[in-house]
Protein backbone atom coordinates (compact mmCIF):
# COMPACT_ATOMS: atom_id res chain seq x y z
CA UNK A 1 0.00 0.00 0.00
CA UNK A 2 1.23 3.20 -1.27
CA UNK A 3 2.00 5.69 1.70
CA UNK A 4 0.58 9.24 1.18
CA UNK A 5 3.43 11.46 0.29
CA UNK A 6 2.59 14.03 2.84
CA UNK A 7 3.07 11.82 5.69
CA UNK A 8 6.93 11.54 4.61
CA UNK A 9 8.70 10.91 8.08
CA UNK A 10 6.00 11.62 10.26
CA UNK A 11 7.59 10.02 12.90
CA UNK A 12 10.31 12.26 12.93
CA UNK A 13 8.14 15.44 12.41
CA UNK A 14 6.67 14.16 15.48
CA UNK A 15 9.22 13.78 17.12
CA UNK A 16 10.49 17.00 16.65
CA UNK A 17 7.25 18.76 17.44
CA UNK A 18 8.50 17.44 21.26
CA UNK A 19 11.68 19.64 20.70
CA UNK A 20 13.40 16.44 20.73
CA UNK A 21 17.12 17.86 19.35
CA UNK A 22 18.25 14.85 18.04
CA UNK A 23 15.13 13.89 15.45
CA UNK A 24 15.96 17.81 14.35
CA UNK A 25 19.22 17.73 13.65
CA UNK A 26 18.21 13.57 11.84
CA UNK A 27 15.40 15.81 9.82
CA UNK A 28 17.71 18.28 9.16
CA UNK A 29 19.80 16.31 7.14
CA UNK A 30 17.20 15.17 5.24
CA UNK A 31 16.23 18.27 3.95
CA UNK A 32 19.65 20.96 4.36
CA UNK A 33 21.47 20.53 1.14
CA UNK A 34 18.07 20.76 -1.16
CA UNK A 35 16.56 23.94 0.94
CA UNK A 36 20.43 25.31 0.58
CA UNK A 37 20.06 24.54 -3.16
CA UNK A 38 16.65 26.29 -3.56
CA UNK A 39 17.91 29.31 -1.56
CA UNK A 40 20.76 29.34 -4.03
CA UNK A 41 18.97 29.29 -6.98
CA UNK A 42 16.88 32.53 -5.58
CA UNK A 43 19.75 34.32 -4.11
CA UNK A 44 22.63 33.91 -6.27
CA UNK A 45 25.24 33.61 -3.68
CA UNK A 46 26.39 30.85 -0.88
CA UNK A 47 26.24 33.24 2.06
CA UNK A 48 22.57 35.09 1.25
CA UNK A 49 21.65 31.00 0.62
CA UNK A 50 23.16 29.89 3.98
CA UNK A 51 21.56 32.64 6.23
CA UNK A 52 17.85 31.96 4.66
CA UNK A 53 18.56 28.18 4.92
CA UNK A 54 19.26 28.49 8.24
CA UNK A 55 16.45 31.43 8.99
CA UNK A 56 13.94 28.23 7.34
CA UNK A 57 15.04 25.79 9.81
CA UNK A 58 14.58 27.92 13.11
CA UNK A 59 11.07 28.79 11.75
CA UNK A 60 10.03 25.55 11.24
CA UNK A 61 11.25 24.14 14.37
CA UNK A 62 9.60 27.13 15.79
CA UNK A 63 6.30 26.91 14.25
CA UNK A 64 6.19 22.70 13.58
CA UNK A 65 3.10 22.69 15.73
CA UNK A 66 1.34 24.52 12.56
CA UNK A 67 2.31 22.10 10.21
CA UNK A 68 -1.14 20.14 9.92
CA UNK A 69 0.33 17.54 7.09
CA UNK A 70 -1.38 19.56 4.54
CA UNK A 71 1.87 18.68 2.29
CA UNK A 72 4.65 17.07 2.92
CA UNK A 73 7.52 18.40 5.09
CA UNK A 74 9.31 18.96 2.78
CA UNK A 75 6.87 21.09 0.61
CA UNK A 76 6.54 23.05 3.63
CA UNK A 77 10.04 23.74 4.55
CA UNK A 78 10.74 24.41 0.65
CA UNK A 79 7.69 27.16 0.43
CA UNK A 80 9.47 28.78 3.63
CA UNK A 81 12.93 28.94 1.76
CA UNK A 82 11.37 30.24 -1.00
CA UNK A 83 8.98 33.23 0.96
CA UNK A 84 12.10 34.21 2.61
CA UNK A 85 13.82 34.16 -0.42
CA UNK A 86 11.35 36.51 -2.14
CA UNK A 87 10.98 38.85 0.82
CA UNK A 88 15.25 39.12 0.92
CA UNK A 89 15.37 39.91 -2.59
CA UNK A 90 12.43 42.74 -2.35
CA UNK A 91 14.35 43.73 0.43
CA UNK A 92 17.95 44.32 -1.34
CA UNK A 93 15.26 45.78 -4.22
CA UNK A 94 16.18 43.00 -6.89
CA UNK A 95 13.17 43.15 -8.87
CA UNK A 96 11.50 39.44 -9.35
CA UNK A 97 9.55 40.19 -12.37
CA UNK A 98 11.32 41.99 -15.33
CA UNK A 99 9.73 45.10 -16.40
CA UNK A 100 9.07 44.14 -19.86
CA UNK A 101 6.71 41.52 -18.29
CA UNK A 102 3.48 42.28 -18.83
CA UNK A 103 0.08 40.61 -19.39
CA UNK A 104 0.00 41.60 -23.24
CA UNK A 105 2.75 39.90 -24.11
CA UNK A 106 0.53 36.67 -23.38
CA UNK A 107 -1.68 36.62 -26.93
CA UNK A 108 1.87 36.59 -28.93
CA UNK A 109 3.16 33.52 -26.74
CA UNK A 110 2.56 29.90 -28.20
CA UNK A 111 4.30 27.03 -26.33
CA UNK A 112 6.76 25.85 -28.86
CA UNK A 113 7.79 21.92 -28.72
CA UNK A 114 11.61 21.74 -27.77
CA UNK A 115 13.01 18.36 -27.00
CA UNK A 116 14.93 16.97 -23.84
CA UNK A 117 18.32 18.77 -23.91
CA UNK A 118 21.47 18.10 -22.05
CA UNK A 119 20.82 18.96 -17.94
CA UNK A 120 24.80 20.80 -18.01
CA UNK A 121 23.36 23.13 -20.46
CA UNK A 122 20.29 23.86 -19.03
CA UNK A 123 22.36 24.68 -15.92
CA UNK A 124 24.43 26.80 -17.67
CA UNK A 125 22.00 28.48 -19.51
CA UNK A 126 20.23 29.29 -15.98
CA UNK A 127 23.04 30.80 -14.95
CA UNK A 128 22.80 33.52 -17.27
CA UNK A 129 19.37 34.14 -17.20
CA UNK A 130 18.93 37.48 -15.69
CA UNK A 131 17.29 37.21 -11.80
CA UNK A 132 13.29 37.56 -12.59
CA UNK A 133 13.12 35.09 -15.67
CA UNK A 134 15.58 32.81 -13.58
CA UNK A 135 13.23 32.69 -10.60
CA UNK A 136 10.18 31.55 -12.46
CA UNK A 137 11.64 29.21 -14.62
CA UNK A 138 13.32 27.67 -11.19
CA UNK A 139 9.71 27.98 -9.66
CA UNK A 140 8.39 26.24 -12.61
CA UNK A 141 10.84 24.08 -13.79
CA UNK A 142 12.98 22.38 -10.70
CA UNK A 143 10.40 22.97 -7.60
CA UNK A 144 7.34 22.00 -9.51
CA UNK A 145 5.46 24.86 -8.86
CA UNK A 146 2.33 25.71 -11.38
CA UNK A 147 1.50 29.09 -12.31
CA UNK A 148 -1.17 29.62 -9.90
CA UNK A 149 0.58 28.44 -7.24
CA UNK A 150 3.88 30.89 -8.81
CA UNK A 151 1.26 33.75 -9.01
CA UNK A 152 0.55 33.37 -5.34
CA UNK A 153 4.42 33.38 -4.39
CA UNK A 154 5.30 35.85 -6.37
CA UNK A 155 2.17 37.95 -5.84
CA UNK A 156 0.99 38.34 -9.83
CA UNK A 157 -1.51 37.67 -11.68
CA UNK A 158 -2.19 33.76 -12.91
CA UNK A 159 -1.74 35.39 -16.17
CA UNK A 160 1.72 37.17 -15.98
CA UNK A 161 3.16 34.03 -14.13
CA UNK A 162 2.48 32.63 -17.34
CA UNK A 163 3.62 35.17 -20.42
CA UNK A 164 6.46 35.97 -18.17
CA UNK A 165 7.50 31.90 -17.88
CA UNK A 166 7.01 31.50 -21.43
CA UNK A 167 9.20 34.69 -22.54
CA UNK A 168 12.05 33.19 -19.90
CA UNK A 169 11.91 30.12 -21.01
CA UNK A 170 12.20 31.19 -24.91
CA UNK A 171 14.97 33.08 -23.83
CA UNK A 172 16.66 30.06 -22.14
CA UNK A 173 16.56 28.05 -24.93
CA UNK A 174 18.41 31.15 -26.66
CA UNK A 175 21.27 31.02 -24.51
CA UNK A 176 21.43 27.11 -24.59
CA UNK A 177 21.16 26.70 -28.45
CA UNK A 178 24.47 29.35 -28.64
CA UNK A 179 26.51 27.25 -26.11
CA UNK B 1 4.37 20.55 -21.29
CA UNK B 2 6.60 19.61 -23.95
CA UNK B 3 9.46 17.58 -23.87
CA UNK B 4 11.79 19.80 -22.49
CA UNK B 5 9.97 20.48 -19.51
CA UNK B 6 9.29 17.32 -18.67
CA UNK B 7 12.77 16.02 -19.22
CA UNK B 8 14.23 19.04 -16.87
CA UNK B 9 11.10 18.22 -14.26
CA UNK B 10 12.13 14.82 -14.20
CA UNK B 11 15.91 15.35 -13.54
CA UNK B 12 14.87 18.51 -11.38
CA UNK B 13 17.21 16.33 -8.63
CA UNK B 14 20.19 17.02 -10.77
CA UNK B 15 19.99 20.73 -10.24
CA UNK B 16 20.93 20.54 -6.12
CA UNK B 17 24.19 20.13 -6.86
CA UNK B 18 25.48 22.14 -3.89
CA UNK B 19 26.15 20.88 -0.42
CA UNK B 20 25.67 23.02 2.18
CA UNK B 21 28.14 22.91 5.09
CA UNK B 22 25.59 21.04 7.82
CA UNK B 23 27.88 21.45 10.80
CA UNK B 24 28.38 25.16 10.31
CA UNK B 25 24.24 25.60 9.32
CA UNK B 26 23.51 23.24 12.52
CA UNK B 27 25.44 25.25 14.90
CA UNK B 28 24.10 28.56 14.08
CA UNK B 29 20.75 26.50 14.17
CA UNK B 30 20.62 24.71 17.12
CA UNK B 31 21.99 28.16 18.90
CA UNK B 32 18.92 29.75 17.23
CA UNK B 33 16.59 27.07 19.26
CA UNK B 34 18.28 27.04 22.39
CA UNK B 35 17.99 31.09 22.76
CA UNK B 36 15.07 31.28 24.83
CA UNK B 37 12.56 32.86 23.70
CA UNK B 38 11.83 36.09 24.82
CA UNK B 39 8.64 35.47 26.98
CA UNK B 40 5.63 38.38 25.95
CA UNK B 41 3.63 37.79 28.85
CA UNK B 42 0.16 40.14 27.18
CA UNK B 43 -0.31 42.90 29.73
CA UNK B 44 -3.44 41.21 30.25
CA UNK B 45 -1.75 38.19 32.19
CA UNK B 46 0.29 39.80 34.65
CA UNK B 47 -2.00 39.45 37.99
CA UNK B 48 -1.15 42.99 38.90
CA UNK B 49 -2.27 44.08 36.04
CA UNK B 50 -4.97 42.20 35.56
CA UNK B 51 -6.20 43.46 39.08
CA UNK B 52 -5.87 47.06 38.54
CA UNK B 53 -7.68 46.51 34.84
CA UNK B 54 -10.28 44.92 36.86
CA UNK B 55 -10.50 47.73 39.32
CA UNK B 56 -10.59 50.22 36.54
CA UNK B 57 -13.40 48.41 34.84
CA UNK B 58 -15.13 48.39 38.02
CA UNK B 59 -15.22 52.17 38.31
CA UNK B 60 -15.91 52.52 35.06
CA UNK B 61 -18.82 50.70 35.66
CA UNK B 62 -19.59 52.23 38.87
CA UNK B 63 -19.42 55.54 37.51
CA UNK B 64 -21.82 54.92 34.93
CA UNK B 65 -24.15 53.24 36.63
CA UNK B 66 -23.73 56.76 39.13
CA UNK B 67 -24.12 58.86 36.18
CA UNK B 68 -26.80 57.65 35.21
CA UNK B 69 -28.61 57.30 38.23
CA UNK B 70 -27.34 60.36 40.49
CA UNK B 71 -26.34 62.48 37.40
CA UNK B 72 -30.41 61.81 36.16
CA UNK B 73 -31.11 62.65 39.50
CA UNK B 74 -29.01 65.92 40.13
CA UNK B 75 -30.57 67.06 36.74
CA UNK B 76 -33.83 66.74 38.31
CA UNK B 77 -32.70 68.53 41.46
CA UNK B 78 -31.44 71.39 39.20
CA UNK B 79 -34.71 71.38 37.65
CA UNK B 80 -36.21 71.11 40.86
CA UNK B 81 -33.77 74.03 42.77
CA UNK B 82 -34.61 76.50 39.70
CA UNK B 83 -38.20 75.95 40.24
CA UNK B 84 -37.95 76.54 44.03
CA UNK B 85 -36.05 79.06 43.59
CA UNK B 86 -38.56 80.96 41.29
CA UNK B 87 -41.42 80.16 44.27
CA UNK B 88 -38.75 81.48 46.72
CA UNK B 89 -38.26 84.41 44.60
CA UNK B 90 -41.75 85.18 44.15
CA UNK B 91 -42.76 84.48 47.93
CA UNK B 92 -39.32 86.27 49.12
CA UNK B 93 -40.51 89.13 47.50
CA UNK B 94 -44.54 88.87 48.32
CA UNK B 95 -43.66 88.28 52.18
CA UNK B 96 -40.29 90.40 52.95
CA UNK B 97 -42.85 93.84 51.40
CA UNK B 98 -45.96 92.32 53.81
CA UNK B 99 -43.84 91.82 56.71
CA UNK B 100 -42.21 95.45 55.93
CA UNK B 101 -46.27 96.43 55.71
CA UNK B 102 -46.68 94.77 59.16
CA UNK B 103 -43.69 96.05 60.55
CA UNK B 104 -44.19 99.62 59.22
CA UNK B 105 -48.05 99.49 60.11
CA UNK B 106 -48.78 102.86 62.80
CA UNK B 107 -51.82 100.71 63.93
CA UNK B 108 -50.31 97.68 65.45
CA UNK B 109 -49.26 97.57 68.50
CA UNK B 110 -45.46 96.39 69.34
CA UNK B 111 -47.27 93.47 70.69
CA UNK B 112 -48.86 92.84 67.86
CA UNK B 113 -46.05 93.38 65.37
CA UNK B 114 -43.96 90.67 67.85
CA UNK B 115 -46.34 88.18 67.94
CA UNK B 116 -46.41 88.43 64.36
CA UNK B 117 -43.13 88.06 63.75
CA UNK B 118 -42.63 85.23 65.80
CA UNK B 119 -44.77 83.52 64.04
CA UNK B 120 -43.00 84.16 60.85
CA UNK B 121 -39.64 83.23 62.46
CA UNK B 122 -41.61 79.93 62.87
CA UNK B 123 -42.48 79.88 59.70
CA UNK B 124 -38.79 80.78 58.50
CA UNK B 125 -37.16 77.99 60.82
CA UNK B 126 -40.04 75.22 58.94
CA UNK B 127 -38.62 76.93 55.56
CA UNK B 128 -35.45 76.50 56.31
CA UNK B 129 -36.07 72.62 57.07
CA UNK B 130 -37.92 72.05 54.11
CA UNK B 131 -34.84 73.47 51.85
CA UNK B 132 -32.61 71.00 54.13
CA UNK B 133 -34.86 68.07 52.90
CA UNK B 134 -34.74 69.30 49.45
CA UNK B 135 -31.30 69.52 49.24
CA UNK B 136 -31.23 65.95 50.86
CA UNK B 137 -33.13 65.13 48.02
CA UNK B 138 -36.07 63.62 49.57
CA UNK B 139 -39.18 63.24 47.53
CA UNK B 140 -38.60 66.27 46.22
CA UNK B 141 -42.38 67.00 44.80
CA UNK B 142 -43.88 67.15 48.35
CA UNK B 143 -41.20 68.76 49.80
CA UNK B 144 -42.15 71.46 47.26
CA UNK B 145 -45.30 70.84 48.05
CA UNK B 146 -44.63 71.76 51.96
CA UNK B 147 -42.54 74.58 50.97
CA UNK B 148 -44.87 76.07 48.75
CA UNK B 149 -47.76 75.67 51.94
CA UNK B 150 -45.33 77.35 53.96
CA UNK B 151 -45.42 80.08 52.00
CA UNK B 152 -49.02 80.41 51.58
CA UNK B 153 -49.63 79.75 55.41
CA UNK B 154 -47.07 83.29 55.88
CA UNK B 155 -49.00 85.34 53.49
CA UNK B 156 -52.08 83.71 54.42
CA UNK B 157 -51.25 85.05 57.84
CA UNK B 158 -49.81 88.42 56.46
CA UNK B 159 -53.34 88.80 54.61
CA UNK B 160 -55.18 88.00 57.99
CA UNK B 161 -53.60 90.51 60.00
CA UNK B 162 -53.90 93.54 57.27
CA UNK B 163 -57.60 92.28 57.30
CA UNK B 164 -57.79 92.53 61.25
CA UNK B 165 -56.34 96.17 60.66
CA UNK B 166 -58.52 97.33 57.82
CA UNK B 167 -61.39 95.66 59.90
CA UNK B 168 -60.19 97.87 62.55
CA UNK B 169 -59.82 100.81 60.63
CA UNK B 170 -63.33 100.62 59.05
CA UNK B 171 -65.22 99.83 61.83
CA UNK B 172 -63.25 102.69 63.55
CA UNK B 173 -64.26 104.75 60.10
CA UNK B 174 -68.06 103.08 60.60
CA UNK B 175 -68.40 104.59 63.84
CA UNK B 176 -66.74 108.11 62.91
CA UNK B 177 -69.70 108.19 60.11
CA UNK B 178 -72.41 106.87 62.66
CA UNK B 179 -70.93 109.82 64.90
Amino acid sequence: METDIRFTHQTLVEQCKTGNTSSQYELYGLYVDAMFNVGLRFLGNQEDAEDIVQDSFVDAFKNLHRFKYESSFGAWLKRIVINKSINHLRVKRIPLVPMEAHEFHLADEEPEEVDAVDIQKVKLGMAQLPDGYRQIISLYLIEGYDHVEISEILGISTNTSKSQYHRAKKKLLEIISEL
Amino acid sequence: MDNFEKHIRENAAQFDEHKADQAKLWANIAAALKKPEPKVIPLWKRPMLRVAASLVLLLGIASFIGLSIYGGGSAETQYVSKELLDIDRHYQGLVSYQVQLVRNNPDLTEEDKAEFLSFMDELDAEYETLREEMRKNLDNERVLEAIVANYKKRIELIENLLHQINDSKKTDEDYGYTL
